[in-house]
């Protein structure tokens, strides 16, 4: 993010539609806030954690902000009616992002149409936790679940159109869609790219498909069940791509099953991704599929305490010349165990080992974490 | 005088059977809603989607859920009869509706004073007291019993 990016017509324009929703829903609020308790609602919350660690690898340390030691998600959202706005914006000592910016308008009750910067449905992860490290069990998220500027594989931020539907389905049970289309990421010195709102960068950018539907047993409960999709032709913009320099397209599809499954005191979250890789160029073309999944269980005891397991683990990943060549650090095979302990209501110290393989090296890490949602 | 005595104490008691809260009608909890409102039934279910953060619509209005929070009694009830879950895991439900959904979690009111006020001022609004709380109130009307000791 820079000065001048607050300039552009863009950045203006959300700056203004930011400010008079903002404008309007205070100005609403002091007038009749003495007499009516009805919306505008608004909610503040900023996730904050600390973290020190120990990495064997220095190769990894270099490479992942994963690791960033401290880091603040300040998350405001404001319902009127049936309009939403929602923003997200993380702040580490790593980074400034602003991840999400939404506007959303619920077409009818527990349907929602958002137009911005959203994070992709087909992330079984990324849109159970979003950047708030606080409601994660364990410190690290998966390696398949990165983000872009952690040098993650998949795309995670799309700027476009999401909906997102939640339907009642028998007595109980409920049926969750999840469909987004918009401009996803481009390549530039081999890493994914997505669009920064505020320092918009629009051209050559293709539009992205994600997807992703799932069966709720308990339509107010928080188990989910279902499938992922998601398409990507991501363009190369400096011929970065090392083992292939003359590509200047990848085409990346996404294909996956998940469970997350909360029984107290259990919570167990499985999840499997088949990823088809396609390198495009001029005079070339090479097509490379691998499979990567996880899975993390977690038991809830007395007194706070919580102690989890994570396995995360993929076939034929090792021997994909675009994995090896442009994402040499990123762990393909990893096992870590952790012990939670909420010290305080929305305060947690978290303990956690792990070993990793990437396709440079073996690394074991320790971090000990504290993350927190303020107020 | 001793009928003038017998007088002043029979007066006494009945002013203090008066302003005294009979045990009975704390240990009911009501769900309550405007007195004007057009809402005249809502299921336990319904009830359990609108205070975990779901959109539940009525006879075309969309309910707003009030969290009343004025005594630890009504918060346990709150959380185990209402919501069905513990309130570390109701919080986090609720930071993860912020995250997840972009929705602000039911507004807290600490008073049952503030909630009368509240619903009286809001046709959409619903909440829940004690019964001996809301008796010789117009504003309100009471949908159902939530909890009864």
């Amino acid at each position: 993010m820079n000065l001048a990016a607050l300039c552009r017509p863009v950045t203006a324009g959300l700056v203004v539609c930011w400010s008079t929703f903002a404008g309007c829903v205070y100005a609403q609020s002091a007038d009749e806030h003495a007499t009516r308790h009805e919306q505008p609602a608004k909610e503040l919350v900023v996730f904050v954690t600390t973290e020190a660690h120990h990495i064997s690898s220095d190769a990894s340390a270099a490479t992942l902000n994963e690791d960033a030691w401290f880091a603040a998600d300040i998350v405001l959202a404001l319902t009127r009616d049936r309009f939403r706005l929602f923003g997200e914006f993380l702040l580490t000592s790593e980074e400034r992002d602003l991840e999400r910016f939404q506007l959303g308008y619920e077409v009818v009750p527990n349907t929602v149409a958002w137009l911005g910067r959203f994070h992709q449905p087909a992330s079984a992860w990324n849109t159970e936790h979003h950047h708030g490290r606080y409601l994660q069990m364990s410190i690290t998220r998966p390696a398949i679940e990165l983000w872009e500027d952690q040098n993650g594989i998949v795309p995670q931020h799309i700027s476009g159109l999401l909906v997102d539907s939640r339907r009642t389905l028998g007595d109980l049970g409920g049926l969750h869609v999840s469909a987004g289309a918009g401009l996803g990421p481009r390549i530039v010195e081999g890493k994914l790219d997505p669009l920064d709102l505020l320092d918009p960068h629009e051209g050559g950018r293709h539009i992205s498909w994600t997807a992703r539907v799932s069966y709720l047993p308990d339509y107010t409960g928080a188990s989910e069940f279902g499938i992922v999709l998601a398409q990507h032709r991501i363009p190369v913009l400096d011929q970065s791509i090392v083992n292939f320099p003359l590509a200047n397209e990848v085409r990346q599809s996404v294909y996956g099953a998940f469970g997350l499954w909360n029984q107290e005191p259990w919570r167990v979250v499985a999840v499997v991704y088949d990823i088809n890789v396609g390198l495009r160029g001029p005079a070339t073309a090479r097509d490379e599929r691998f499979v990567a999944g996880y899975v993390e269980a977690g038991r809830h005891f007395a007194r706070g305490l919580a102690a989890y397991g994570r396995v995360e683990n993929s076939a034929r990943a090792f021997r994909s010349a675009y994995l090896s060549g442009n994402y040499p650090d990123v762990d393909l095979r990893r096992v870590m165990l952790g012990l939670r302990w909420d010290v305080l209501p929305r305060h947690a110290l978290t303990l956690e080992v792990g070993r990793g393989e990437s396709v440079r090296t073996h690394q074991t890490e320790i971090r000990l974490q504290w993350s927190a949602a303020l107020p | 005088m001793a009928g003038l005595r017998h007088t002043f104490a029979r007066l006494g008691l009945c002013v203090l059977l008066g302003l005294a809260r009979p045990a009975w009608a704390e240990d009911r909890l009501l769900l309550l809603v405007a007195a004007q409102s057009r809402i005249e039934a809502l299921s336990s279910v319904d009830v359990h989607k609108l205070f975990l953060g779901l959109t539940v619509v009525v006879n075309d209005q969309r309910l707003r859920p009030l969290r009343n929070d004025a005594d630890e009694l009504m918060r346990q009830v709150f959380f185990q009869n209402v919501v069905s879950m513990s309130e570390s895991v109701y919080d986090r439900r609720m930071l993860a509706l912020t995250l997840q959904q972009g929705i602000a979690a039911p507004p807290v009111l600490r008073t049952t004073r503030e909630v009368l006020n509240a619903l009286a001022a809001d046709p959409e609004a619903v909440s829940f007291a004690w019964a001996a709380d809301i008796e010789r109130d117009p504003r309100v009307k009471v949908l159902r019993v939530l909890w009864r000791r």
